[in-house]
Parts: C-alpha cells; sequence; structure tokens
C-alpha cells in the first residue's frame, strides 16, 4: 500500500508504522519499494489466482504428512481425500493474499454532498491466527465520516474479506482495514473496531471460553474528536 | 463384556456398527505394529470374533499415541506446515510466522490428544455403587474437535443424560469422556455414538442418552458460509431408546 498517503491522515505519523506494513501481508518476497507511486503497486499480490492450482499437490502431500505424523490413518474412508479438502479449504481461507484494494475499490467511490457519520455494523469476520493457525472469528464495525466523498456499502465488507482471509494477527488487521478506508476515500476519519473469539485461546492453551478480543483503530476526527468518537461507540453498540 | 454390551445396544445399533468399515478414528491399523501389547490385550475373550462395537472401538480395546510418539512427529509435522505456509504464498521467515510451524504443529497435536488416551484410565476408579435409579444429567459440556473432512475445528455443546442401574460415575467423568472423544478427527455422528456406547460399556446403565448441538467451522467460514447453522445430532440407547416419556423429560431437562 502507499504509506506515504499513509501520513497525511492525522493520527499515523510513524516511521514505525511504515516499516511494521513492509515486512507484512505477504508482500516481502515481492519486496515492495514505498518510494513506488500508488499505481505500480496496485496489481501486485503475493499469491496468484492461477497459481492455486499448481500449488495444491504440495499442499496435499503436506497434509497427508501431518495426518500420518498425528497417528491417524490415511487410507481410511473418511480420510481419503481429506489432504485435498483441507487444501483447498486453506487456500480459501486465505484467499485474501489474491486481492488488492484497488481492484475492488475504483469503481464505487462516489461524489456525495453528505457529512454525517456512515456506519456499516455486524460484518461477520473470519481470519487465521498466524501462530496457531487457528480460526479467530468475530464482528467488524467500521464507521466513517465522508468528505464528499462516499463509497458502496458492500465495499466497507469486500475491505474486511481481504485483509481477513490471511494470515492475521488481529491488531494488525483492524488497523489495515482503518487504513485502505483512509486512503481510498480521505474521509475526515475512519473508525474500526473488530470483537472476535480466537481459538487458539478457546480450544488450547488458556482455554478460556468465554473471552473475546477488542481492537479498535481510530484515525483523524475519530481520534482527535470524543464526540464524534462516543456517537460511533454507543451507535455501534446499540441493538 | 460382550454379553452385557448385547443387552444394552439395540439390534439395530448391531447391525449399522458391522457394517461400517473397519478403521474408524482411534482405530489406526498403522499404530498397532507399534504398539504390540496393548491393542490385543482386551481382545482375548472375543478370539476369533469381532467384538459387536468394532466400528466404534470398544473402549477397552484402544490404542493409544504415546507423548513419545507426539515428540517424534512433531519435526515431520512442522516441516509440513512450513510448506503449506509457502505453498499458501506467505514469508515463512518473517517475524510472525517464524515459529509458526511449530506452534501449529504442537496445537494439531492438541487437538487430537484423544488419541493418547483411553477410556478406561479415566473411568475406572470413579464408578460407585449407589442405590439411585432416576435420571442424571450433565448438560452444557463445552466440546471442540476437528472435522475430519476439513481439519478445521468443530465447537458446540454435549448434554449427557444416563438412567443408573445402581452403578454411577463421577460427574466429571462424563465430560472427561467427551474430551477424549472429541479431541480427534471425527464426524459429529460418529461422537455422539462413541460417546453414548463409552458411558454405556463402562456403567451398564438401563439407558443412555447424548445430544450434541454444534457449530461447523467448514459450513460457516467457507463452503455454503451460512454463520448461523448448527448441527444436532443425538443418540438414544436403552430405555431412552423405548420409552418415550423418560425421552422427553430428558429433552425437557436439557432445553430449559
Amino acid at each position: 500500500m502507499e504509506y506515504q498517503k499513509v501520513t497525511e491522515t492525522s493520527g499515523i505519523c510513524n516511521g514505525k508504522l511504515l516499516s511494521e506494513f513492509n515486512c507484512r501481508s505477504g508482500f516481502s518476497e515481492l519486496s515492495i519499494d514505498t518510494k513506488k507511486t500508488p499505481v505500480q503497486r496496485t496489481n501486485e499480490t503475493s499469491r496468484k489466482e492461477e497459481e492455486d492450482e499448481c500449488r495444491l499437490p504440495i499442499l496435499e502431500a503436506a497434509y497427508t504428512t501431518i495426518l500420518q505424523g498425528l497417528g491417524e490413518n490415511t487410507e481410511r474412508q473418511g480420510l481419503l481425500r481429506t489432504p485435498l479438502r483441507a487444501a483447498k479449504a486453506m487456500q480459501f481461507m486465505t484467499k485474501g493474499y489474491h486481492e488488492n484494494i484497488y481492484d475492488i475499490l475504483n469503481d464505487a467511490i462516489f461524489d456525495e454532498d453528505h457529512e454525517e457519520m456512515v456506519i456499516v455494523k455486524d460484518i461477520d469476520m473470519f481470519s487465521l491466527c498466524e501462530h496457531h493457525l487457528v480460526p479467530f472469528f468475530g464482528k467488524v464495525h467500521i464507521g466513517y465520516l465522508p468528505n464528499k466523498k462516499v463509497v458502496g456499502l458492500s465495499k466497507l465488507a469486500r475491505i474486511v474479506e481481504i485483509y481477513s482471509r490471511r494470515l492475521q494477527v488481529q491488531e494488525r488487521l483492524t488497523k489495515q482495514i482503518a487504513t485502505a478506508i483512509s486512503e481510498a476515500l480521505q474521509p475526515a476519519g475512519v473508525a474500526v473496531i473488530i470483537e472476535a473469539a480466537h481459538m487458539c485461546m478457546v480450544m488450547r492453551g488458556v482455554q478460556k471460553m468465554n473471552s473475546r478480543t477488542v481492537t479498535s483503530a481510530m484515525l483523524g476526527v475519530f481520534r482527535e474528536d470524543p464526540k464524534t468518537r462516543e456517537e460511533f461507540l454507543s451507535l455501534t453498540r446499540s441493538a | 463384556m460382550e454379553r452385557s454390551k448385547q443387552k444394552q445396544l439395540n439390534q439395530s445399533e448391531k447391525q449399522t456398527t458391522s457394517a461400517s468399515d473397519s478403521s474408524v478414528n482411534g482405530h489406526f491399523d498403522g499404530m498397532v505394529a507399534k504398539m504390540t501389547g496393548v491393542a490385543l490385550s482386551g481382545s482375548g475373550e472375543s478370539s476369533g470374533q469381532k467384538p459387536p462395537s468394532h466400528a466404534l472401538e470398544s473402549w477397552r480395546e484402544e490404542r493409544t499415541r504415546s507423548v513419545e510418539d507426539n515428540e517424534m512427529s512433531l519435526p515431520s509435522i512442522a516441516a509440513a506446515y512450513t510448506t503449506i505456509l509457502r505453498g499458501l504464498g506467505e514469508d515463512p521467515q518473517r517475524q510472525g510466522l517464524l515459529k509458526t510451524p511449530w506452534r501449529a504443529a504442537t496445537a494439531m497435536q492438541f487437538f487430537t490428544k484423544g488419541y493418547q488416551e483411553k477410556i478406561i484410565d479415566v473411568l475406572n476408579d470413579a464408578i460407585f455403587d449407589e442405590d439411585h435409579d432416576e435420571m442424571v444429567i450433565v448438560k452444557d459440556i463445552d466440546m471442540f474437535s476437528m472435522c475430519e473432512h476439513h481439519l478445521v475445528p468443530i465447537f458446540g455443546r454435549v448434554h449427557i443424560g444416563y438412567l443408573p442401574n445402581k452403578r454411577v460415575v463421577g460427574i466429571s467423568k462424563l465430560a472427561r469422556i467427551v474430551e477424549i472423544y472429541s479431541r480427534r478427527l471425527q464426524v459429529q455422528e460418529r461422537l455422539t455414538k462413541q460417546i453414548a456406547v463409552a458411558i454405556t460399556e463402562a456403567l451398564q446403565p438401563a439407558g443412555v442418552g447424548v445430544v450434541i448441538e454444534a457449530t461447523h467451522m467448514c459450513m460457516v467460514m467457507r463452503g455454503v458460509q451460512k454463520m448461523n447453522s448448527k448441527t444436532v445430532t443425538s443418540t438414544m440407547l436403552g430405555v431412552f431408546r423405548e420409552d418415550p416419556k423418560t425421552r422427553d423429560e430428558f429433552l425437557t431437562l436439557i432445553r430449559s
């Protein structure tokens, strides 16, 4: 993503942030150069859809090894095609690597004379913990204050999909969604809240069934003005 | 042992169990060669004949994976995960992913730790003679399992009820039985039946009822992507199957 523009959005003026984003998102093998202009980076993804088919056999073999390592009998009826199914499932759950924001967003930004808050809440989100490769899922609430440019509502949900269908850390996911909306729309402010349950904490480790992790990213006027933030928070709380 | 099993299990139960294939989870033939003595010790009395619940793995004859097996297979599982990360287009050398293959391999071994445990170890001490023949229910037992078709989590709640026949079991042992069978690569139908059969074999109660209500991530996160769908399976054995009033009482009590 174009991190020069990031610095224009108040709330993020931080060299550390730039370098953190650089080594993330699976783009490192393409060694994205921050000095490149935005347009040149729009088509780079770490995985092309066409490659998925040819990678399947490798993934299948890996899953077969895993099943055998766990002591299961890979010849039994229930497990015969499991490596293939699991490989495809994993590719589906990381399909965010195929997609980039500009393909989805470019068409659906409209000029509207609207400066009141727009909120899309309760967007179901499913992602994979990058530390344990175990799902975490929850809801995302997005709000933004447009600055004469509004975006198609489903595009907010699509942005969530792109970034969540990857190996993620919830903090980073929140920030990526907020940054993407900032850059695309240049709104007066963006707020993103994610409340999720992490299976890596529920199914294993500490095993706390009811724990939820909440992260938020407030940019622009949502960060500076407490009343705006209050309005957003109360609107996303209400049923 | 076989005779009491035949008393408890209905005719139709036996027919379905004998029809299924011989290698169901927990019954991994690959391990038999390694664990020479353990597997065969329990089947002396049924020599020359498969036990009636062979496909459901009579709990006296379970095979187990050991902690040493876990340690030995960890490197190969971790290597497989590294391959998967690369195959998905990620960079396994970046900071967040450096130790992920090991963490994911250990997590997966934890999610299948049911293969390491045997019912007989868990239950043997906690069966008591009590003059009680009213229904005993333990409900809302959180259950976490792995779908054997997609290797994606399943989670939900298990409700267990049984009508003791002068023998009761420690309450937490019911939850431990759930743990042993759920921490495996499972199919929800089979899980329900395995729990019911294990309790039947251990206690010889007048009847057992098991209801599982679960969410399958393979349906929620991928495929049809139906967020709110739940799958409910139940197994009713003995008097729970034959007497509608008993079954009704059980179902009402778990609803409330």
